[in-house]
């Protein structure tokens, strides 16, 4: 089947009949014009400078979207890797110096660190030395130095 | 300096086109005021791309013929859904006031033979231009063209036997 075209001179469009229906639909005639209202120019203009700030917006929020779901299994992979164990310290070799000299219990509230109970009622003062907790060494020091003391005056 | 030419090139685009392109719609509307919808909406989309449209004309009428049909699309749906709650059988359809030949171009010719139809007759372009377009061959720009004449031909002839 061959197909007649009735344009062929330079891509014009075919002269139509007066009658041909298709005169109708393919010429619109100049009456059929609708003006523009007024500050429709501006408005469209606007809605579309909005629109392609809404898309350059959605473009970026997409393309972050896509490097952050790209980045995040190299970020978690990271994360999960097994932790290179580091190499513990090693004890303290033998001939190094000895434990610590000063035993906390030495730092334990001394009398003298306990401003309340040395102004505390003097009713029995020669009592509370020896009754306090003397763990320190000093007091201990101290009523071994008051104990020969006594022996002598019984002896007499 | 390029901005200030392209507002100019709007400028001048608009006045050439939109009441042309919205006498078009208003053939295939009920009102003026849709009219003047889808030519702006057709505006719209083309300046929210205005620098990938190579054909900013043919871009419009394309467009503008696809947001008819969807017009037409919703208003039957609506009449279907107004039928179904009325369940009355004589109610009326609204009163067409659009134009039938011209809705019958839309609306009949498949998009391969309609989209030459309008960048041709109504876009003003040379069967090259359309060619260049659509991507297809002058040749074959030239036989969608007889084809679609011949089924529009066709489909007038019924409708004017019809309603003899």
């Amino acid at each position: 089947m061959t197909t007649h075209f009735d344009e062929e001179d330079e891509g014009r469009e075919p002269d139509f009949a007066l009658d041909d229906p298709l005169t109708v639909i393919l010429r619109p005639s100049s009456a059929e014009y609708l003006g523009p209202p007024p500050g429709r120019y501006e408005s469209i203009r606007r809605g579309a400078h909005r629109r392609r700030l809404l898309r350059a917006a959605a473009g970026a929020g997409a393309t972050c979207a896509v490097l952050v779901l790209a980045a995040l299994p190299f970020r978690l992979a990271h994360h999960d890797a097994p932790v290179t164990p580091t190499v513990p310290l090693a004890p303290p070799p033998a001939s190094s110096s000895p434990a610590p000299t000063t035993p906390p219990a030495t730092q334990a509230p001394t009398p003298s660190a306990d401003p309340s109970r040395t102004s505390a009622p003097t009713t029995e003062p020669s009592r509370i030395p020896t009754a306090s907790a003397s763990a320190s060494a000093s007091a201990a020091s101290t009523a071994r130095s008051v104990a020969p003391s006594a022996v002598p005056t019984r002896t007499r | 300096m390029l901005k200030r030419s392209r507002e100019r090139a709007a400028s001048e685009l608009f006045a050439a086109v939109y009441p042309r392109l919205a006498g078009w719609c208003r053939r295939l509307v009920d009102d003026d005021e849709t009219a003047h919808e889808i030519a702006s909406e057709a505006f719209t989309r083309l300046w929210a791309r205005w620098t990938k449209v190579a054909e900013p004309r043919g871009f419009l009428y394309v467009t503008a013929a696809n947001l008819v049909r969807d017009h037409w699309r919703k208003l039957e749906r609506e009449r279907r859904a107004v039928r179904r709650a009325t369940t009355e059988e004589a109610i009326r359809p609204p009163t067409e006031q659009t134009d039938p030949s011209v809705r019958l171009l839309v609306q009949s010719l498949p998009e391969r033979l309609r989209v030459p139809i309008l960048l041709h007759y109504y876009a003003d372009m040379p069967i090259r231009e359309v060619s260049v377009l659509t991507g297809r061959k002058e040749g074959t720009i030239k036989a969608d063209l007889h084809a679609a004449r011949e089924l529009l031909r066709a489909h007038l002839r019924r409708s004017l036997d019809h309603t003899l």
